[in-house]
């Protein structure tokens, strides 16, 4: 017996598997934690500085896959945005713990960081379906808060850097804060599902997760 | 454990900092530049713009911290 597999409908929304390239590459910066922890705790600055360096390269690299093999999703975005999220939030406590990075910006950081997720789901309820607010704001940031871990492993102008950070990621959470809550929601894309959304795309990153 | 010399990983630092944020500033400034015209109403031309000029204050920080770490400033 064979089974036909439907071929897609002409304007029907394009099916992209959660088990993609650009997700692998996303998922695969979880293993720079491990080292970059070991490095830190063993005092290795260079290498420490290296393993953050290839977990940024990663976040690069894995735009890229996802435009090469055209598996570019919104659950994609939001599984990148939170791997960040935990990458940079990990990174940043590691250096603030073992003491190369002052406590007190390593904590507003994660907490605007914290705060900017929840907005991320509170947007996602008010869609009703899985949508990223994209940020070009935010990207920068993000970039920023990579270079965070990079500066604390290199020692380079530590306190500089970690307090000149705050202000600048106030002005974005609150910025991004209105856009997210008060701004109107752009129109779906033809074929958006809707759904109890938060549920499925939590489900979704634990999926990606295995 | 020391992958390069000291002063070869302090310049790899300068050049992976402060080359980045200079040329983030041309990058961010272009983009600006393309955005003139633009109607400023529209939601995402205002949140490019915001993002844009985000991406330079970020790079001139890095710019100025370059600068400190080189004993410039």
């Amino acid at each position: 017996m064979t089974l036909e597999v439907p071929r897609a409908v002409a304007g029907a929304p394009r099916i992209v598997p959660r088990l993609n390239p650009a997700n692998v590459v996303t998922a695969s910066r979880f293993l720079t934690l491990p080292p970059l922890w070991w490095a830190i705790a063993h005092g290795h600055h260079q290498l420490a500085t290296l393993f953050i360096v290839i977990c940024g390269l990663l976040d690069k690299v894995d735009g890229l896959a996802a435009r090469i093999f055209d598996c570019r999703s919104a659950f994609g975005e939001l599984f990148d945005a939170i791997t960040d999220g935990i990458c940079y939030g990990f990174g940043l406590i590691l250096v603030a713990a073992y003491g190369w990075a002052p406590v007190v910006p390593v904590g507003f950081v994660i907490g605007l960081g914290l705060a900017n997720t929840a907005l991320r789901f509170v947007y996602i309820r008010r869609a009703g379906r899985p949508v990223n607010y994209k940020s070009y704001a935010m990207e920068r940031i993000v970039a920023y808060t990579g270079y965070l871990i990079g500066f604390a492993t290199g020692g380079m102008e530590v306190t500089l850097f970690y307090w000149a950070f705050v202000p600048v990621m106030i002005v974005i959470v609150l910025h991004d804060a209105k856009r997210m809550l008060l701004d109107p929601l752009p129109a779906p894309p033809p074929g958006a599902r809707s759904a109890s959304i938060v549920a499925s795309v939590v489900a979704g990153v634990a999926g990606a997760a295995r | 454990m020391m992958l390069v010399p000291e002063n070869v990983f302090r310049w790899l630092l300068v050049l992976v900092t402060g080359g980045v944020a200079a040329a983030w500033i041309v990058h961010d400034v272009v983009l600006i530049a393309r955005l003139r015209g633009a109607d400023r109403r529209d939601p995402l031309v205002a949140d490019q713009r915001f993002g844009y000029v985000m991406g330079i204050v970020i790079a001139i920080i890095g710019i100025v911290g370059t600068l400190r770490f080189c004993g410039v400033l």
